[in-house]
Order: C-alpha cells, then sequence, then structure tokens
C-alpha cells in the first residue's frame, strides 16, 4: 500500500509539476489575502518556512521575517531561486529541518496530493515537528464541498491542459489584462509570449463557444480500491504500452520500472474504463456516467469488483475548474468580491487513452504544438470533506492545538499552535 | 544556501541519530552585500545553534573573528551584529554539497539549492 501509494504519488503529482512546471506563470498567481495576513502577523525576526513552496509565491511577503522554501519539484524550485529565495528540494514526508527550528510553517495545497491518511498524517507531523512550542502552523487543503462542482469520490485526478482552445472571450481578455496590476505581486513576471503560458480563461466569456468535447469531466475512484485492485488484481497490459511508457519517463528496467509498470496498468485501467464508455456520444457518456452507482448494472459487462470500483464524474456545464492553489486578477477585479475559488487551470481533456491514439496525438500537436507534454497530465487530488483536516490534525498530531478552521477559496483551512507534549 | 538556511538544516537519513551540523563541503561561494537590519539580526540570534554557524563560517573561512561564544548584550552591539549578520546573510554556498556527520551520507548543492531528497531505503 506504501509503495503503491508513493508510486502513485510520483506518477501522478510529482512528475506531473515537473512536465508543468514550465508553463507556471506568476500572472495567474496571487496570494490568498489570509495566506498573506498570516505571514504579515508574524513577528520581525521569525524563521518561516513554505513547505511545499512552489514557484515561491509566497516567499516574498514580509521582509522582517526570514523564510525559506521547499518542495519536491526541482523545477519549480529553480524557478524560486532564481527570484532569489532560499529553497531547497526535499520530500515533505522527511523534512531535512531540525526540531522546533521554525516560528511558523505554511502548508498551502500540498497535503491534498498525498494519497493516503497515514501519508498526510505523517506530512502534517514532520512540520509540526519542525515548529518550536508556540508556532504556527497553516494547513490548505482542496475541499470535496464546493459552490460550482461535484466531486463524487474524494480521490480525483485532475487533468492540466496548458493551453485550452483559444476563444474570443479569452483573446480579448488576454489584450486587456496587461494592467492588471497588483502590488503585492512584485515579482510577477512580464508575460510570457508564450501562448502556452497564458490561458486564464473567462469561464463565463468562454461557456458559449465551448463544443461538447470540451466540457470538462473528472473520473474518480476511492483510491483504496485502486490501490488493493492494482496490488491484487490489475490485469497486464500490453508490455509494448508499458515499455513504452517506462521509456517515456526515462526508466528502463529493473524492479523501479516494474512498479511504474504497475502503475501506468493502475491508470490505464482507469483511462480504458472511462473511454470504453466514452465511445458513444457524449450525451451516452454524460447519460451513463450519471447513472453510476457504485454497484449498477452498467451495459459493457465488466466485471463486478472493476465496476464497483469505477465512477466517472462529470462536470457537466461547468467551464471552469478552479484549482486550489490559484486565483486569477481577471476574475476579482470583474466581480469585487476577492471570494473567487480559483482559477481556470486546466482544460478537460478526456483521457481517452484507448480511444484512437492516432487522433488524440493529432489533437495534442494541435492544440499544445510542439512542446506539448506526452501525456495527459493528470494531478492526483485528495479533496478534503468538511471537519476532515480538523480530525486529522486534533485526533493524530498532539503535538499541535487547532487555533481556527474555515473554508477559504474552495479549501478547508486550519490554523495551528504547537503545543508542549509531556511524556513520561 | 545561506549559512542560515544551513543552520536550520540537518540529515534526516533514516536511522541516524546525530545528523547535525550538516559538514559544508564548498566548491563555490558568493558574497554579497545585504542590508543590515541590527534588530532582525538580534532576534534571529536566540534562534540559532551558535556552534554550528561558527562552525560553517570558519569552514568556509569567513569567520571573520566570529566568537565561539555568544556575547554578553549582544543586542547593543553594533559591531558583533554585523559580524552575525554577514555570515547569515551574506554569504551563500553556490556550489557543493552538505554531508551528514553520522551516516556520510551527501547531499549536493547546485546553483545554490541544496537537494535534500532520500532514496527509498533511507527514508
Amino acid at each position: 500500500m506504501e509503495e503503491a501509494a508513493s508510486q502513485l504519488e510520483r506518477d501522478h503529482v510529482h512528475s506531473v509539476y515537473e512536465k508543468i512546471a514550465p508553463y507556471f506563470n506568476d500572472s495567474r498567481y496571487k496570494a490568498w489575502p489570509k495566506v498573506r495576513q498570516f505571514l504579515l502577523d508574524q513577528e520581525p525576526g521569525s524563521i518561516v518556512a513554505d513547505v511545499g513552496c512552489g514557484n515561491g509565491k509566497y516567499l516574498d511577503i514580509n521582509d522582517d521575517v526570514f523564510k525559506l522554501g521547499c518542495d519536491v519539484c526541482s523545477p519549480l524550485v529553480d524557478t524560486a531561486r532564481s527570484r532569489g529565495y532560499e529553497v531547497q528540494v526535499c520530500d515533505g514526508l522527511r523534512l531535512p529541518y531540525r526540531r522546533g527550528c521554525f516560528d511558523a510553517v505554511l502548508s498551502i495545497a500540498v497535503i491534498h496530493h498525498l494519497s493516503t491518511k497515514e501519508r498526510r498524517i505523517r506530512a502534517i507531523k514532520e512540520m509540526a515537528r519542525t515548529l518550536r512550542v508556540g508556532g504556527r502552523l497553516m494547513v490548505y487543503v482542496w475541499a470535496m464541498e464546493q459552490k460550482r462542482r461535484k466531486f463524487e469520490k474524494q480521490d480525483v485526478f485532475i487533468p492540466w491542459n496548458p493551453n485550452p482552445p483559444s476563444s474570443p472571450a479569452s483573446s480579448r481578455r488576454r489584450g486587456g489584462s496587461s494592467n492588471d496590476s497588483d502590488g503585492g505581486d512584485k515579482h510577477r513576471k512580464v508575460k510570457s509570449t508564450s501562448s502556452m503560458a497564458d490561458e486564464d480563461e473567462d469561464p463565463a466569456g468562454a461557456k458559449d463557444q465551448r463544443s461538447p468535447k470540451d466540457q470538462r469531466w473528472f473520473f474518480s475512484r476511492s483510491l483504496d480500491s485502486v490501490l488493493d485492485f492494482g496490488c491484487l488484481a490489475t490485469p497486464k497490459p500490453p508490455a509494448r504500452e508499458l515499455n513504452v511508457s517506462c521509456a517515456q519517463m526515462g526508466e528502463v528496467g529493473g524492479p523501479k520500472a516494474c512498479r511504474r509498470a504497475r502503475g501506468v496498468a493502475l491508470i490505464r485501467q482507469f483511462s480504458s474504463i472511462f473511454s470504453s464508455s466514452a465511445n458513444g456520444s457524449e450525451e451516452d457518456v454524460f447519460g451513463s456516467t450519471a447513472d453510476l452507482g457504485g454497484t449498477r448494472e452498467r451495459s459493457d459487462g465488466r466485471p463486478a469488483g472493476e465496476r464497483e470500483a469505477v465512477f466517472g464524474a462529470i462536470i457537466s456545464g461547468c467551464s471552469s475548474v478552479p484549482l486550489p492553489d490559484l486565483v486569477t486578477h481577471q476574475r476579482e477585479r470583474l466581480d469585487g468580491t476577492g471570494q473567487d475559488e480559483g482559477d481556470v487551470e486546466s482544460q478537460g481533456t478526456p483521457p481517452q487513452r484507448q480511444a484512437s491514439s492516432e487522433s488524440l496525438q493529432d489533437r495534442q500537436v494541435n492544440r499544445w504544438g510542439k512542446e506539448k507534454p506526452a501525456d495527459p497530465c493528470l494531478r492526483y487530488y485528495h479533496v478534503f470533506r468538511e471537519g476532515e483536516l480538523l480530525e486529522l490534525i486534533q485526533n493524530h498530531v498532539e503535538e499541535l492545538h487547532v487555533l481556527q478552521s474555515y473554508l477559504d477559496h474552495s479549501n478547508w483551512c486550519v490554523v495551528a499552535e504547537k503545543v508542549q507534549v509531556w511524556k513520561i | 544556501m545561506k549559512l542560515l538556511t544551513h543552520n536550520m538544516l540537518t540529515s534526516h537519513v533514516k536511522g541516524v541519530i546525530k545528523g547535525y551540523p550538516l559538514l559544508i563541503k564548498a566548491t563555490e561561494v558568493k558574497v554579497s552585500e545585504v542590508e543590515f537590519n541590527p534588530q532582525f539580526v538580534s532576534r534571529m540570534i536566540p534562534k540559532l545553534e551558535w556552534t554550528a554557524l561558527v562552525q560553517a563560517a570558519d569552514g568556509l573561512g569567513q569567520l571573520n573573528d566570529l566568537p565561539n561564544e555568544l556575547v554578553p548584550d549582544y543586542e547593543k552591539n553594533d559591531e558583533f551584529l554585523r559580524k552575525v549578520h554577514h555570515v547569515l546573510l551574506e554569504v551563500e554556498v553556490l556550489e557543493g554539497c552538505l554531508q551528514c556527520p553520522e551516516s556520510g551520507r551527501v547531499f549536493p548543492i547546485s546553483r545554490g539549492v541544496p537537494n535534500m531528497l532520500l532514496n527509498e531505503d533511507e527514508s
């Protein structure tokens, strides 16, 4: 289980971020007000760690404290470094910092990428270890309860598409977005000339131009069943496919490749089941997935265990998938509330690996140009139910005392303080 | 990697009990001027492992008469705070590695970024 979990995170978190790192653009990022405030509230001379700092969007806030950032994704860390930040590459489950050295620790949009409860607890415990007694931890994780989208399961794969089809609406906005400046984001880069980096899209404006194929969708299922399934009963995909996959990742032979192959098989399993239901018209897809109730009989005659484990969840009519770590300037400017939940980061690309690889290939070339990632980039998330993060900390991390718990930007947030635990 | 960061870093290899401080083996060090803020430095001092800082600075030839023992009333000692400021914030290791004092495990530093990732069997 542990090995499979770690493999899943490598394939669907770490390697995805490595692929998409070049397309991260500061114009799409804005520090969330409450996170910014948390940083500003730290006393001068504090030492603060941003664990999972990505490209370092929170590392420029508050010059009176010393901040360091770390992330497992080396390209993102390099970006942060190029902006002059103090950063390290490390794993959130094994932080290379001494006990009690930080006055505050940030964990923004990180814990939801860990695929088992045990690992999520371990990551929080690691951060608690590095805090001094009285130091504070702020954790943000993506919420399952969201206004504009529904998740059928807590463990989901979210596609990333760096370059959604351009629409008159988005080009119009693109022209107008250059004077959208925010005083706080002084490290924001000049807009890239690459269209890939500038994929903000106005959900309202783009809606009408959207073809049915561009409807965004998720597929999701319980991770526990994924892992059980993967370890015990995954049918082997054809060897040729596996070799290709392994070669793409630069891993050939050895146990690593085998483990990876299992992960590939696993995700292929998802994809093939999913695309098999997508062979019909779009209406069929929506119809059949809407019917999926876990144990309902399906027309494709797949074995019960498989059927039971698989869910397809479609966000129909939802033209944007705001992601937990993003917020647009444009949206805030438009609605003026500052409460918009996120950004249009990914365009729903159905994972039709089996359907017709050639036409999929063509489409990817068209949409992504020469530099397109070789695979659809599916990021794994565990979306948190109300109270789940709180429970995780209260019941499993005794060194932390929760001070606040709230919903912000479609994320559950907890602020906790490290307390002295006396052991006999 | 600034020496202030180094002061926080420890070896986290599985089974290691005394992984601190990490031994710096630098091949490229940069010294650049950073604005001096005496209040910032004096607030930072109690959070430091002083001996580790002195050792690290000495190893890089940047000791500049920094005393082995923390001086009393350092908050008012501008000269002392400037020395600490220099060592903490102005000295950066760009290339080289960090070595775990117990296991000998080496962590590379490249373009100023320490890579502290462990292999599966080490974590």
